[in-house]
């Protein structure tokens, strides 16, 4: 039980979670810098490893401000609710083994229903803090997920039809008993749609129109500072290290490569964080080269493009498989 | 001083959220200021992001000469960011009023609107200056002076 318990709260657990998330963020700024020529941050600790945790500190440490006509509710609940939901997914990932913390039949689909969850709360929080320009960034957010939401949940069970499971679980013993990952073969456009879709999960560039800070200042999270603008940080943190690990369970095999006997949690560790980051490596590579679409043009784009596409692979697989 | 202040007044240090407000400056110190973006200034260096909200920022930079008109909307913004918050004033006309020193429309200084932590002299100014108001601004946060 005490050992249960240890798992999910410190290692492969909460506490790890969390550290992995920050960590990731400065892989993401650092690696854009580096992109953009610049340096990115590097004065908080060695290459600037402790700069997401700074920013954590420091936004913890602020005035907290509930604007007069925001919604109470919604303006104090949204920001505990968003970390704790990707929290949660991130549990399902198969960090430290073939296996997550939890782990159920289907839990690829709870992963897809928590992610868009996620959206309808940053919804909620936009249109809660009651500001025109929050409130046009919440109704794009809502907007985009009409846009992106189909083809990721179409590419990732194009991973899940290869394995024949509907569980992270089956779908990394699947690619262990194959002995190659899914990636191989037609799901390198599965791969493809979900680098593109994930970006516009995690409104990145060059999907971040909800936030676009040029024409709405801060989209939906204007109005959140100081720790509730920490919380909301840290959720996209979160999400940036479920998207990463998703990608590399899904199409990289996962936690899956050569072991020595006794040192398995720790090797499965290894490779999966390694797989992850090649994935963020991609996110970050993205998000660096490409400027802002429109709202429509990115509707218009997935609807078009990205859809056919899916469900064309949805069918190929269907028949391969 | 205990050992979790210490922790927080060096967090804050290592990451200044910047809010740029222009009153209605000629541009110059604008651009100057957005050159400390680029790669060759690189104001990330210190964990300094160009923040589009007042909520979300701590070091407030003025540029431009304080006018009637923008008066309020200078205190306005500066009531919308969270404590703590710093306000560095950008340029010979925001500190001073400078070539509109004298105007009938001017303030004489943004230190008569709003308290001012650090000054920058230049018209316009360069964009080492602005980095060095910062990285002086940051170790008096750091060591508690404000
Ligand atoms: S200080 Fe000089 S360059 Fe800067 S805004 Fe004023 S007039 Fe323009």
């Amino acid at each position: 039980m005490i050992w249960k318990i240890l798992e999910v709260l410190i290692f492969p657990g909460a506490l790890f979670i969390l550290a992995m998330s920050l960590f990731y963020e400065w892989v993401d700024r650092k690696l854009y810098a580096r992109l953009q020529n610049r340096v990115g941050p590097h004065l908080a600790g060695p290459f600037g490893i402790f700069q997401p945790i700074a920013d954590l500190i420091k936004l913890l440490s602020k005035e907290d401000i509930v604007p007069a006509a925001a919604d109470k509710f919604l303006f104090t609940f949204t920001p505990i609710i968003a970390p704790t939901l990707i929290l949660f997914g991130c549990m399902f990932l198969p960090i430290a083994g073939p296996s997550g913390i939890i782990s159920i039949n289907g839990d690829l689909i709870i992963l897809i229903a928590l992610m868009s969850l996620f959206t309808v709360i940053i919804y909620l929080a936009g249109e809660g803090s009651n500001n025109r320009l929050a409130s046009i960034g919440a109704t794009r957010a809502a907007l985009q997920l009409v846009g992106y939401e189909i083809p990721l949940t179409l590419a990732l069970l194009c991973g899940a039809i290869s394995a024949r499971s509907l569980s992270l679980r089956g779908i990394v013993e699947a690619q262990t008993s194959y002995g190659s990952w899914i990636i191989a073969g037609p799901q390198i456009i599965g791969f493809a749609i979900f680098i593109v879709t994930a970006q516009a999960e995690m409104e990145r560039t060059p999907f971040d129109i909800p936030e676009a800070e040029q024409e709405i200042v801060a989209g939906w999270s204007v109005e959140y500072g100081g720790r509730r603008l920490a919380l909301f940080r840290l959720s996209r943190d979160l999400e940036l290290f479920l998207l990463s690990g998703l990608g590399a369970t899904v199409f990289l095999g996962g936690p899956s490569g050569p072991l020595i006997q006794g040192l398995e949690p720790f090797l499965h560790t290894i490779y999966f964080i390694a797989k992850s980051v090649v994935v963020l490596v991609i996110f970050t590579i993205f998000r660096a080269i490409f400027a802002r679409l429109r709202i429509d043009q990115v509707l218009s784009f997935s609807w078009r493009y990205l859809m056919p596409l899916a469900i064309l692979l949805v069918i190929i697989t269907g028949v391969v498989a | 001083m205990g050992l979790i202040s210490r922790l927080i007044r060096k967090c804050r240090a290592k990451s200044p959220w910047i809010l740029l407000f222009d009153t209605g400056a000629c541009n110059a110190c604008d651009l100057e200021i957005t050159a400390c973006l680029t790669p060759r200034y690189d104001v990330e260096r210190f964990g300094a992001l160009l923040k589009g909200s007042p909520r979300h920022a701590d070091i407030l930079l003025v540029t431009g000469p304080v006018t009637r008109q923008a008066r309020d909307r200078i205190i306005r913004i500066y009531e919308q960011m969270p404590e703590p918050k710093y306000v560095v004033s950008v340029g010979t006309c925001t500190t001073s009023g400078g070539v509109y020193w004298g105007c009938y429309n001017t303030y004489p200084g943004l230190d008569s609107v709003i308290p001012v932590h650090a000054y920058v002299s230049g018209c316009p100014v360069k964009p080492e200056a602005v980095l060095k108001a910062l990285s002086v601004l940051v170790e008096r946060i750091e060591r508690g002076d404000i």
